[in-house]
């Protein structure tokens, strides 16, 4: 196995707050290969995004007591001075966002802030910046890329806005995209779109790629391994076919089952996890998931699992035994789908 | 643009009409006071106040005197143009005395909002950036005093602590910078500026505060930080750009207002500005005076509007008119 | 008679020639002299007895000064120590306030008085330019002498040589300048404001003429002589031929102005001072005339010595300061304070009311004691009832509101003593001397009589059971006028607690000053009772407060005369009032007395007889006629600085006497900062 591009090792990010410590991310470890596609699911308030805004380095201690490694290329980033993340940040790992209305600036032009991404970390003019800025907005296939350069993000179309974002993540060539719930705000069309577009400019430009989504479904495509999150933590971890069709922990049961499929036509097939996610700051003892767990028991209430392999690559973290896993999955989960 | 130009100063002057014609309105129906009467002495005879009434153009059917009123601003009177009448009170010439007091006004707003954009704003982009630090809760805390603090209370303090008693400004009064001199003028404006200034310094830091917060939070603030532009980049190019212009546009429209006269702070200070003639002119009954007063502000206010929004078309691309 | 010609030719043509009984008529005035001399120290007279003493002494002072002050130009009162010269005035005013654009011809302003009669114009007799009764007298200005018909009616005047007007026009003041001024009057479209004292008093004055020419009642036979031929014997001519409108007016200027008001920026000088910038005019022609750059009417007013008077030929004005300068300052505090400071030499042009705590520490810091002074403003402040109005068409019930009100909490309300003496009766002392042993409802400390009050109205329709308190509808509810400030308002409790003692209910609307006077001088307003009103005189004459209760006082939209005494049934059905006359008349007693009889009685009688009959007339009104409640005599504060050497009260203007005062600042009048 090829050195990872990333490891993640333990990592704990925890906010002060008035009401107290949030945990929102609790002793995360995983690696991601070069080439690799990692999904990230789990719902909103899980850490799957202050995870890898973390890795960004767009949560600093300034904000958070950060405890873990995070390795890039075996350099560890959280121990790196601020100019040097800022460096690798935009060049070596890029992000895009969930909301591509909001992640453009409304007062500059798209090829300016494409451009202003590219001169922040090359020596190149003005003018080349511009150019490669055009070039980009054709790579993410925009229409007319010189004239779009120089329109407002307001004349952008919602997926064209993620598809200019895309551009400028990938415009300085990263290794590693992440990619932040890029279609939860797009039209069901267009997301398949921005979902083949990632696909193909990660062979074009060789990057690995992490998708980070509360929904199983989009991934499902597209991603090598998953990794599902609760509370702050992983809780199975697997490739695509081990999270589609032998998940092993109730809570990625739960999310099976609140797939969203591009063929759907009624929103009656959803079926959400009953109740809500738990407080960060005041987590369930044991398992943080037993409360809204239909299979817990006893010892779901005190002992906290461990992400405990299944096999070589698959792994979940619930007490609940092998068997009862696998035919719970089989008489419960599979016939509702 | 040209053309949407073109429609707001027409509506400009429709408005300058319309606010003339309800002040012509409200002085004949509600009359502060009556000029006849005021001119005609203690034991005012029923001819002798008709005789006054007639100079002063007050007999004519109130159609006519609007007719006339406009006519004169559009072709001049006896005084020249633009036509400003006479004042009942000192039986001269407005043109003189309002532009004169117009220019002590600009003086005043002009000079208090240098201070309190170069007060207010740089305070409201600290604070945003270290909120809660010391420096916020002092700035705060201040600004919450000067928001609350109002001019006819700090003025009198200050004119008293600081001239009266403690000698490190001079006195109230105007003293023309030609007439005096840079030095005389300015140390008798800085007490008047200061004072107008905190009121608004106060808010424009709070503002600024609360919309640079904001703007720092907004994904494309983050979405610059991704593109890993530095720090300073990001906050005084990303987030002043997109805080600071809802502020522009406050000043716009606050020295818009501030122009069309500061009563009080002039009152207080003793400077013969254009606030503190209207409300002479209102109480004398003044009748051009308060006209052309009220047209004055009512130009500066609405001309703000009309500036401050063709700026901001400049400033944020995504209003357009047309 | 050797000493003093002049001057006591001057007192006897005022007195119409007759000799007897002149040192009586003296007495009487220096009464009420002496209670100004002591006010203007500060000390209150309140006791009748100290000024009968003293108006002993002022006797033997004035007779001493009469043959001693020949030589110092008629100064009577002054000992004659060096006084400084030189120096610059200043002083500051909320505003001008000026009625009429500064225009001689129709200025009805007091203070503007003071600065044309000290500074700017010179009038045929003009006033001594002291405070106290002293300032009420006549002294000859441009005038050399003047003789006086046996019938009254012919007055001839002498001018004086060497009086000349200021630069540009360096030529004499004529006789032909006087009576210009009088054509002015008398054109309708001058607005003259106090015209009234000389229409119908002068033959062909009518005060409506179309035009602005001669008037035939006045002759100028030659440049030094003019002779008035008036209509009826007149009094008290002198006190009108000394008011400013009646100064000579060059017609060179003047005349370019032919509307109310406008020659006010133009005001040419015969007096000690004239405008800055007045020499800089261009006079060559109308076109070229420029108003006068030393007075911005919404900004300052500077005065500079006129280089063409001779002090030789005045003898009323010491003229010792080199200029006074009066900026406008629209902070009523910041003016005390810039005199405490010493950035201004005084108040005296009128500010407003000194501010109660900057009024405390005068009283109170010995070492401001002598720089706070207290000046007769020759002015009443009354309550009125109308006769027209229940209760108060029954005079029962306006004699026991006389009695009721407590005048000493009135008083206090104004701030006290050095506020206003309290008032027992209409006119004030100062123009009438008698009333200062005259108080017809006398009570205990001023503080209101209620037994008295309660056996008044007893007497009264409104009173069925006798039990002194009203019992009638008409006495709940009644509307009371008043201003909505201090201290206006803080009587408005005072007296609803007084009237409620006799069963009035008096139900108070607060106005501002000018909307307050409008609503009571409309007759169909019918305004029951008002607290807002005052009067101050006009020159030192009875007459001047008794024309308020004149028929000709009434007029539907614009009267004086407020209680509508003598109201006839032609003005009640023109004001729209007649149902209201019917009924305050319906009951065979009459209770609209006309007083205009007993007015022209008093007003053609001269010397002694002149001020027993305004005894008379003042009695007659307070006890016939009941229509005010004088409450208090007010007085006139002015605050000065270190720099003041010599402080004098113009008692005719009622405000400081610019040309009496002395400062030893320095400063030249042409370089004080006027902003």
């Amino acid at each position: 196995m090829p050195e990872p591009l990333l490891e993640v090792r333990d990592l704990k990010v925890h906010f002060p707050t008035e009401d107290g410590l949030v945990k929102a991310v609790d002793g995360v470890s995983f690696t991601l290969q070069p080439g690799e596609t990692l999904g990230v699911v789990g719902e909103s308030g899980s850490g799957k995004s202050v995870t890898f805004l973390t890795v960004m380095g767009l949560v600093t201690t300034d904000q958070a007591v950060i405890e873990g490694e995070v390795l890039f290329r075996g350099q560890d980033l959280l121990k790196l001075p601020k100019d040097e993340m800022r460096n690798i940040r935009g060049s070596k790992i890029s992000m895009i966002f969930q909301d591509p209305m909001t992640s453009l600036h409304p007062f500059y032009k798209v090829g300016y802030q494409i451009a202003e991404a590219i001169r922040t970390h090359q020596q190149v003019s003005k003018h080349e910046a511009h150019d490669q800025a055009v070039e980009m907005l054709r790579k993410v296939g925009i229409p007319k890329p010189e004239e779009r350069a120089s329109q407002y993000p307001h004349e952008f179309s919602g997926g064209m806005r993620q598809r200019a974002m895309i551009g400028m993540a990938l415009s300085l060539n990263p290794d590693m995209l992440v990619a932040d719930e890029p279609t939860t705000a797009l039209d069901v069309t267009v997301q398949a779109q921005i979902l083949d577009l990632i696909d193909r400019l990660k062979a074009e430009f060789n990057a690995s790629v992490v998708v980070i989504t509360h929904d199983l479904g989009v991934v499902a495509e597209h991603c090598d391994d998953i990794q599902v999150m609760y509370a702050g933590k992983i809780v199975e971890f697997g490739n695509r076919r081990d999270i589609y069709y032998g998940p092993h922990h109730p809570y990625t049961w739960g999310l099976l089952g609140s797939i969203s499929r591009l063929d759907s036509t009624s929103k009656e097939r959803l079926q959400p996890i009953k109740g809500l996610p738990p407080s960060l700051i005041f987590v369930p003892p044991g398992c943080a998931f037993h409360p809204r767990c239909p299979y817990a028991f006893d010892r779901c209430r005190t002992d906290v699992p461990e992400l405990l392999p299944v096999d070589g690559h698959h792994a979940s973290a619930c007490h609940l035994s092998l068997a009862d896993k696998e035919r719970i999955f089989q008489e419960e989960v599979m016939v509702r789908r | 643009m040209g053309r949407y130009i073109v429609r707001r100063l027409l509506w400009v002057v429709f408005v300058l009409f319309v606010i003339t014609l309800i002040t012509f309105l409200i002085f004949f129906v509600m009359p502060p006071t009556d000029p006849a009467i005021n001119f005609a002495g203690r034991q005012p005879t029923t001819e002798l106040v008709a005789e006054v009434r007639h100079q002063f153009g007050l007999d004519k059917p109130l159609v006519v005197q609007i007719g006339l009123f406009y006519k004169r601003i559009f072709f001049g009177d006896e005084y020249g143009w633009p036509g400003m009448g006479f004042s009942f009170v000192t039986r001269s010439a407005l043109k003189p005395i309002i532009l004169g007091r117009l220019s002590v006004t600009m003086q005043l707003a002009l000079g208090a909002a240098m201070m309190w954009v170069l007060l207010g704003i740089p305070t409201g982009i600290l604070s945003a950036l270290r909120p809660r630090s010391i420096f916020d809760r002092l700035a705060m805390g201040f600004a919450l005093i000067g928001v609350s603090a109002p001019v006819f209370f700090l003025g009198p303090l200050f004119l008293y602590l600081f001239w009266y008693k403690l000698r490190l400004a001079p006195g109230s009064g105007y003293y023309s910078i030609g007439q005096y001199g840079l030095g005389t003028w300015a140390s008798h404006f800085i007490m008047p500026w200061i004072v107008l200034a905190l009121l608004y310094a106060a808010f424009y830091a709070r503002m600024t505060r609360a919309n640079l917060i904001e703007t720092m939070g907004q994904d494309y603030i983050r979405t610059a930080r991704a593109k890993g532009l530095p720090e300073r980049r990001v906050v005084f190019k990303h987030g002043l750009r997109a805080s600071l212009t809802p502020v522009v546009t406050m000043f716009g429209l606050d020295l818009g207002a501030l122009l069309g006269g500061a009563f009080i702070t002039e009152t207080v200070f003793n400077l013969p500005g254009i606030g503190a003639y209207a409300i002479k002119s209102v109480a004398s009954g003044d009748l051009y005076a308060i006209l052309d007063v009220t047209i004055i502000a009512g130009f500066f206010i609405t001309f703000a509007n009309l500036v401050v929004d063709v700026v901001y078309a400049f400033l944020d691309p995504r209003v357009r008119y047309s | 008679m050797g000493c003093a010609t002049r001057w006591t030719q001057g007192r006897e043509d005022e007195l119409g020639g007759e000799e007897v009984g002149q040192d009586e008529a003296w007495i009487h005035e220096s009464t009420g002299f002496d209670k100004g001399r002591m006010k203007e120290r500060g000390e209150v007279v309140t006791t009748k007895r100290t000024a009968k003493l003293l108006a002993l002494v002022a006797v033997l002072a004035v007779l001493a000064t009469a043959c001693g002050g020949e030589g110092e130009g008629g100064e009577s009162e002054t000992p004659s120590v060096e006084v400084t010269q030189g120096g610059t005035y200043r002083t500051s005013a909320e505003d001008f306030g000026f009625t009429g654009a500064f225009d001689p011809t129709g200025e009805y302003l007091g203070s503007a008085w003071g600065l044309y009669t000290s500074l700017l114009l010179r009038n045929l007799v003009t006033y001594k330019h002291v405070g106290g009764v002293e300032g009420d007298d006549i002294v000859p200005d441009i005038a050399e002498s003047w003789e006086t018909s046996a019938d009254g009616l012919t007055w001839t005047f002498h001018l004086k040589s060497g009086v000349e007007w200021g630069p540009p026009l360096n030529r004499d003041v004529t006789s032909a300048d006087v009576e210009y001024a009088f054509e002015r009057i008398n054109a309708k479209s001058l607005a003259a404001q106090y015209g009234y004292y000389y229409t119908g008093v002068i033959e062909g004055m009518t005060g409506q003429e179309k035009a602005i020419k001669p008037v035939s009642g006045i002759e100028t036979p030659d440049d030094s002589t003019i002779i008035f031929h008036l209509v009826a014997p007149t009094g008290d001519l002198l006190y009108r031929l000394a008011m400013p409108a009646t100064a000579p007016m060059p017609k060179e200027v003047a005349g370019c102005f032919k509307r109310a008001g406008e020659y006010g920026r133009y005001v040419m000088s015969s007096g000690p001072y004239m405008i800055k910038g007045q020499d800089e005019l261009d006079v060559s022609s109308c076109d070229t005339l420029e108003p006068i750059s030393g007075f911005d009417p919404t900004k300052y007013i500077v005065f500079v010595r006129n280089p063409n008077y001779d002090p030789a030929t005045d003898e009323s004005r010491e003229a010792n300061v080199d200029g006074v300068v009066i900026t406008i300052n629209t902070n009523t505090e910041d003016i005390y304070n810039k005199v405490l400071a010493g950035e201004l030499d005084g108040t005296g042009y009128p500010a407003g009311e000194p501010p109660a705590p900057i009024l405390r520490q005068y009283l109170t810091d010995p070492e401001l004691e002598d720089k706070l002074k207290i000046d007769s403003g020759d002015r009443t402040w009354y309550i009125f009832m109308n006769l027209l109005v229940p209760p108060f068409d029954d005079i029962h019930v306006r004699k026991a509101v006389n009695f009721v009100i407590d005048k000493a909490a009135l008083q206090k309300a104004w701030g006290g003593p050095s506020h206003g003496e309290i008032a027992t009766s209409i006119e004030p002392p100062t123009v009438l001397a008698t009333t200062a042993e005259y108080d017809p409802y006398a009570t205990p400390n001023h503080e209101g009589d209620v037994q008295a009050a309660m056996d008044e109205m007893k007497q009264s329709k409104y009173d069925a059971d006798g039990d002194g308190v009203c019992d009638a509808d008409v006495c709940d509810g009644v509307l009371m006028i008043n201003r909505n400030y201090p201290p206006f308002s803080d009587m408005s409790p005072v007296i609803q607690d007084n009237l409620a003692q006799i069963g009035i209910n008096i139900k108070v609307r607060e106005l501002d000053s000018s909307t307050a006077y409008t609503t009571d001088q409309t007759v169909e307003n019918l305004i029951p009772i008002a607290a807002n009103a005052g009067w101050g005189k006009d020159y030192a004459d009875p007459s001047t407060f008794a024309v308020l209760f004149l028929e000709s006082g009434i007029s539907c939209t614009g009267q004086v005369n407020y209680s509508e005494v003598g109201m006839t049934q032609a003005q009640a059905e023109e004001c729209n009032v007649i149902d209201a006359w019917n009924a305050a008349t319906s009951n065979g007693q009459n209770p609209l007395p006309n007083v205009d009889e007993k007015f022209t009685e008093c007003n053609a009688a001269l010397g002694d007889a002149r001020t027993t009959c305004w005894t008379e007339f003042d009695q007659y009104l307070m006890e016939e006629v009941v229509p005010w409640a004088p409450y208090l005599w007010a007085t006139v504060l002015s605050t000065l600085s270190d720099s003041v050497t010599k402080y004098e009260f113009d008692q005719f203007a009622g405000t400081i006497s610019y040309s009496r005062i002395a400062v030893d600042n320095g400063l030249d009048p042409n370089t004080v900062p006027v902003g």
